[in-house]
């Protein structure tokens, strides 16, 4: 039990200094020049395929992409920046 | 300090002071989104249907008796399941995911995500735990390599709460954190641990998190942590208790997984490792002897899940057919609690070779070989025998 309740402060205490972290931590990320740098094309080919196959820009429409990408943010963590670029990259080849 | 109570008044204050911020890094995209529509519904959805032939032996006592099935309907893995998004606007997001496994229609999730900034999606709804990486992110037949699922990570499941998440840059570095609080779990009267649902019976919440580090610029690997814990409901009719009587607090769960994912190009050759380990930890509890209800009896309540796997796909090949293979290996072992009535050692290794006829649609000719161990206890109506289950597996998936 008193393994547990250790557990239990050691938790506790990591979730009160995160929480206080956070919008430090949100805030104050930044990306470096060379990762700013990168297109949406590099972006798509570097991040689909840490789950799945990258996507053909033709199998869904301009605003799919757009709910997708979103979708996709909350899936696999993937930055606002990522996911702006994938999503413009995605449909200016989308055709329609 | 109860947790349940300092989760959510961390949750407020961290949004406040993000939206209050007006500091964001990422607030100046290179890319604006074109936005014709303040409104969009689609509906995507995956399924995966199959041929199975299973063989299996069991051996009890000295004595093996072998059973042998197969079906054009693969049971234990046919997956039928829309999935409606519905977009309003930039920062609201409504998915539901239902799912026909061939008997029950159940749901995968439901929630609606609030972008709150760059940084800071708020989820509330029915959720897939941030727990690990399989469950949320590679369980899609499309997506998975092999056929099955590696037995026993999908243990922290899926639960009505809220959720906060985000993904961030850092450097050259990328990290993200995913944290919810959640109804939690309940224990049944042989301690094993299951969702308790939409009604919590108990006032305590389970909190749960993940955090993950993509320490390469190009995101070709990524490592995360991830941790839960929590108060455990107590059904009515429960028939245990803690095994210290002075102690009136109910069980209480705690889990702790790590994962990882690297997938690189290495011409031609893409190389693509995936794995993750979990334990769960129930408090001790008495249980009432199921051969002789005067008695009780006690076991440590860990259950540990882990896989490793391998895929291997010649993506740069100039052929077309070898450019859409991909052959992949798993090994998965999960154990269940020594000397309780379901005490298992479990090892599984799969092998499969997929041919891709899109990004998003594959057959696969995988070939499984199980072997699981009875440990449990005789002295309470366990058996200690053992199975061997090998089975070939047709399966088509596709996305759409």
């Amino acid at each position: 039990m008193k393994k547990i309740l250790t557990i239990k402060k050691t938790v506790t205490i990591i979730a009160i200094c995160f929480g206080m972290c956070t919008p430090i931590l949100i805030n104050g990320c930044v990306e470096s020049k060379a990762v700013a740098a990168k297109s949406g094309a590099q972006l798509w080919a570097e991040n689909c395929q840490r789950c799945h196959n990258t996507p053909s820009p033709t199998s869904f429409s301009s605003e799919q992409w757009k709910t997708i990408g979103m979708h996709m943010q909350t899936r696999a963590m993937i930055t606002n920046n990522e996911k702006n670029k994938i999503v413009e990259f995605l449909q200016s080849t989308s055709h329609n | 300090m109860k947790l349940n109570k300092v989760i959510p008044f961390l949750l407020l204050s961290t949004i406040f002071n993000t939206r209050a911020g007006n500091l964001f890094a990422q607030d100046a995209p290179a890319a604006v989104i074109s936005s014709a529509s303040e409104s969009q519904f689609m509906v995507a959805g995956l399924t995966t249907f199959g041929f199975v032939n299973q063989t299996t032996t069991n051996t009890l006592g000295g004595v093996k008796s072998t059973d042998k099935y197969n079906s054009l309907g693969d049971a234990d893995r046919f997956e039928f399941s829309p999935m409606l998004l519905w977009r309003h606007g930039d920062n609201l997001l409504l998915e539901f995911e239902p799912s026909f496994d061939g008997t029950n229609i159940g749901v995968n999730w439901a929630d609606i995500a609030y972008f709150v900034s760059p940084g800071l999606i708020i989820k509330g709804g029915y959720l897939v735990l941030p727990f690990g990486t399989y469950t949320k992110r590679l369980a899609a037949g499309w997506i998975n390599k092999l056929a099955s699922d590696p037995i026993g990570v999908d243990i922290a499941g899926t639960d009505f709460g809220i959720e906060v998440e985000g993904g961030l840059p850092l450097g050259n570095m990328k990290w993200s954190y995913d944290i919810s609080l959640t109804n939690g779990m309940q224990l049944d009267n042989y301690g094993v641990v299951s969702g308790v649902g939409i009604s919590a019976i108990n006032n305590g919440k389970t909190v749960c998190g993940r955090l993950a580090l993509l320490p390469f610029p190009n995101s070709s690997l990524e490592i995360g942590v991830s941790g839960l814990y929590g108060a455990i409901a107590t059904p009515q009719g429960a028939t245990f208790s803690n095994t210290n009587a002075t102690d009136t607090k109910g069980p209480m769960a705690s889990m702790y997984a790590i994962d990882l994912n690297y997938v690189k190009n290495f011409n031609p050759i893409q190389l693509n490792i995936k794995g993750q380990y979990n334990v769960s930890m129930v408090t001790k509890q008495n249980y009432l002897n199921p051969v002789d209800s005067t008695q009780t009896y006690s076991f440590t309540n860990t259950t540990s899940a882990a896989f490793a796997q391998i895929s291997l796909r010649p993506v740069q090949s100039k052929n077309r057919v070898l450019k859409n293979l991909e052959l992949a290996f798993r090994y998965s072992n999960y154990m269940t609690p020594q000397n309780s009535t379901w005490g298992q050692n479990y090892t599984e290794e799969d092998v499969a070779l997929d041919y891709w006829l899109s990004w998003r649609t594959v057959l696969k000719i995988a070939y499984e070989n199980i072997n699981s161990d009875g440990t449990s206890s005789v002295a309470i109506s366990g058996v200690q025998g053992s199975t061997t289950v090998s089975r070939m597996i047709i399966q088509f998936s596709t996305e759409f």
